[in-house]
């Protein structure tokens, strides 16, 4: 539909994908009908102000939102992994371009559709996710280490067994510590002299993987790092610990929620200069979830505005930004000011996000859009391609601006 | 150090026995806190004297009777005052020799703050959790549960299921056990449900961690410390309470426990005997204020927030 001009087939595939939310008010339409898709190895910046239901999206993809008060009311999110590399079971080797995955697509399933299991398999192995606030997302009652280490602990425990060096039919209280699911009694069973000894076997193999897993993220001396509590780590560190443990496992796609949000200017711009060359070494693709144009046009190779839970416009960045054509993806970037917007002026969009309960049938944009056509007052314009790869959701036929940027209301501060 | 050793230690963080190590490590930090307060450092010396008296009761004040839970009668030495050869507190009326009571006594009240204590904190963290994590109509039915039995004064709930059950010692512990649950599991459902928002319960679910896991690594650990100074402060409640019941008459008479020595004592001091009811009475005094004082320690020392005085 929207990208049918592309060969491969994407990593994740969103169709109509709908989310409400129950409140007091009514029903909100969080996202409302949404569909785009993720290629292999690209990077898509999904960017929109705040309540446009942009993290909602990227959250759908982990199952994340509660149910209730979500509502999953339709749409599918599709999602095509890779198998894991036999030849060096995920760890990365020549065969595999040290993507740690197999070339051709093993699964496409429908992660709205299957089973809580399934999906825990899914999470932290083939789709992972940062947050914004890398102080939050921590435990702070647990060591760095250790809070890494799940991700092994869940999703490797053949590759911890066999790296451990032992058999890979290691059973009972040992490969039950490898997958951290201890039975009552495992303690004494693991403090017995022959288990014991494996027990530091898997302990060392895990440690080791733990700190190749944050020597990637490029922070100095990772193995003392292990034994740190979060609050002992500035912002950025943990940022990149956060990473560390998000691409422990080499996923096929990470969703990035505003990861940078809470870090100051040169860390950021340090955490993107690190996530973009984790992706491009590894060929992860990513959603890259923010509500800053600057940054989402520096890191990603292909855009999607979102407003009012709908995607407005999408397509390649180069082209978006600059010939935008949707009038809100204009506003957006007339108002991010730049360093040569004289003093005390700000171009706002006039007017607020409508209220999402019960939407009217009419554009979401009317009342705050300078151009307004008949069809804008009884129908919500769908995506329409206006050049290849590049399409726009809006019944006025918007030309490419000639040099001039277009006019807003000005709000004078 | 060597890049050998640190691996160790870093391969060391990444496991549970260790990780405890560190805690540990940090419930030490808790304790210089708790220490740099002289308020709790009087209430843990006095704690700590209790408990060596409870412990050593035996070879303190050797028993003579077969049930040392029961105050030995000298009906040669009724009444006697302070400072008697064999009596150094006293005896009461009965000829109970004061002493006696009040070193068995801290034995007895041991028994009960950690029976009581031990079995409402795990019943209403379980239950608490239980709301917490569930919610919906499980929640519910739980809270409301709680909420009737939070409508009744604990003392004159406690007094009435002990009533109803018969005098006896273990009725109290019972009767205190059925009351006081309920704090917990109101306590425990706030922080899980709090918890439960933070953005780390989340990761963990975006790693892909199982939610047992999620609940016993990141929800627990970080839940439990309004429960353990809840705890602290009830093992000095309890003991005032269960007094209360023992004073009128709900445990088994004779009994070494302060509670009945008070009552015992209570009817000579208007002619003058004011020995009888004081020192256990003083004894009641102290456990309460000693594990007040460390509870209220505890809760500066592990919230930074509260501000110390």
């Amino acid at each position: 539909m929207l990208d049918a001009q592309h060969g491969a087939a994407p990593v994740a595939s969103v169709r109509d994908l709908k989310v409400y939310f129950q409140t007091k008010r009514g029903i909100v339409h969080a996202v409302d009908g949404v569909s785009f898709d993720i290629r292999d190895g690209e990077t898509l910046g999904l960017v929109g102000e705040t309540g446009c239901g942009k993290s909602v999206t990227g959250r759908s993809f982990l199952r994340l939102l509660p149910v209730p008060p979500g509502i999953q009311a339709g749409g599918s999110v599709m999602f095509n992994g890779h198998a894991v590399c036999a030849a060096c079971a995920g760890v990365g080797c020549g065969a595999c371009g040290s993507t740690g995955r197999q070339a051709g697509r093993d699964s496409s399933v429908d992660l709205l559709g299957i089973s809580s299991e399934d999906m825990r398999r899914i999470r932290g192995d083939r789709i992972a996710m940062i947050f914004q606030d890398p102080g939050k997302a921590l435990n702070p009652t647990l060591p760095i280490g250790a809070q890494i280490a799940e991700v092994f602990f869940q999703h490797r425990t053949e590759e911890l067994i066999a790296l451990a060096g032992l058999p890979a039919d290691t059973a009972g209280a040992i490969r039950r510590f490898a997958s951290q699911s201890p039975r009552f009694g495992d303690g004494w069973l693991l403090a017995l002299p022959g288990a014991r000894a494996q027990r530091r076997q898997v302990e060392a193999a895990l440690a080791k993987m733990v700190a190749s897993a944050l020597a990637e993220t490029q922070v100095p001396n990772p193995v003392k790092l292990m034994a740190r509590y979060p609050h002992e780590l500035s912002g950025g560190m943990r940022q990149r610990v956060m990473i560390a443990q998000a691409l422990a496992c080499n996923p096929d796609l990470l969703i990035a929620d505003e990861p940078t949000t809470a870090l100051d200017v040169t860390v950021e711009a340090r955490i993107l200069e690190l996530i973009r060359d984790l992706q491009q070494r590894r060929k992860t693709s990513v959603l890259y979830i923010s509500h800053d144009l600057s940054l989402v046009r520096r890191i990603s190779d292909r855009v999607a505005v979102m407003y009012a839970g709908r995607i407005v416009e999408i397509g390649a960045t180069a082209e978006i930004f600059a010939n935008p054509r949707h009038p809100y993806t204009r506003g957006l970037m007339a108002a991010a000011p730049s360093a040569d917007t004289p003093r005390g002026k700000l171009a706002a969009i006039r007017g607020t996000v409508p209220e999402l309960v019960d939407p009217p049938s009419a554009c979401r944009f009317l009342g705050r859009c300078p151009h307004e056509a008949g069809a804008c007052r009884s129908n919500d314009p769908a995506l329409q391609v206006v050049a290849p790869g590049h399409s726009v959701a809006c019944f006025i036929d918007h030309p490419a601006p000639s040099g001039e940027r277009p006019t807003y209301d000005r709000v004078t501060a | 150090m060597t890049d050998v050793q640190q691996t160790r230690i870093a391969a060391g963080a990444m496991t549970a026995d260790t990780a405890f190590r560190v805690r540990m490590r940090r419930l030490f930090g808790v304790l210089q806190g708790m220490a740099s307060n002289p308020a709790t450092v009087i209430g843990l010396v006095v704690i700590a004297l209790m408990l060596v008296m409870a412990i050593f009761a035996p070879w303190i004040l050797e028993p003579n009777s077969p049930d040392p839970y029961q105050m030995p009668r000298d009906w040669g030495a009724v009444r006697k005052p302070p400072g008697t050869p064999g009596h150094p507190l006293g005896t009461t009326n009965e000829g109970g020799d004061v002493l006696y009571g009040v070193i068995w006594g801290s034995r007895t009240s041991l028994q009960l703050s950690l029976m009581v204590v031990g079995s409402t904190m795990i019943v209403g963290t379980i239950v608490g959790s239980i709301a917490g994590l569930v919610g919906g109509w499980v929640d519910e039915v739980l809270m409301r549960l709680v909420d009737v039995f939070l409508s009744i004064p604990e003392l004159i709930f406690a007094l009435a299921i002990a009533a109803v059950l018969g005098p006896s010692f273990g009725n109290i512990i019972l009767a205190l056990a059925v009351v006081l649950w309920v704090k917990y599991a109101r306590i425990m459902r706030a922080q899980v449900l709090q918890i439960k928002q933070h953005d780390f319960v989340d990761a963990a679910r975006v790693i892909g961690d199982t939610k047992l896991n999620i609940y016993l690594r990141d929800i627990l650990p970080n839940a439990v410390t309004p429960v353990t100074v809840q705890a602290t402060l009830d093992m000095g409640n309890v003991v005032l309470i269960g007094a209360t019941l023992s004073f009128i008459g709900l445990s088994e008479a004779g009994i070494a426990e302060w509670g009945v020595l008070v009552s015992e004592g209570q009817a000579g001091i208007a002619s003058g005997r004011w020995w009888a009811s004081t020192f256990p009475g003083l004894m009641i005094f102290l456990w309460a204020l000693a594990f007040n004082l460390v509870g209220d320690g505890l809760r500066d020392a592990l919230d930074p927030r509260t501000e110390g005085r």
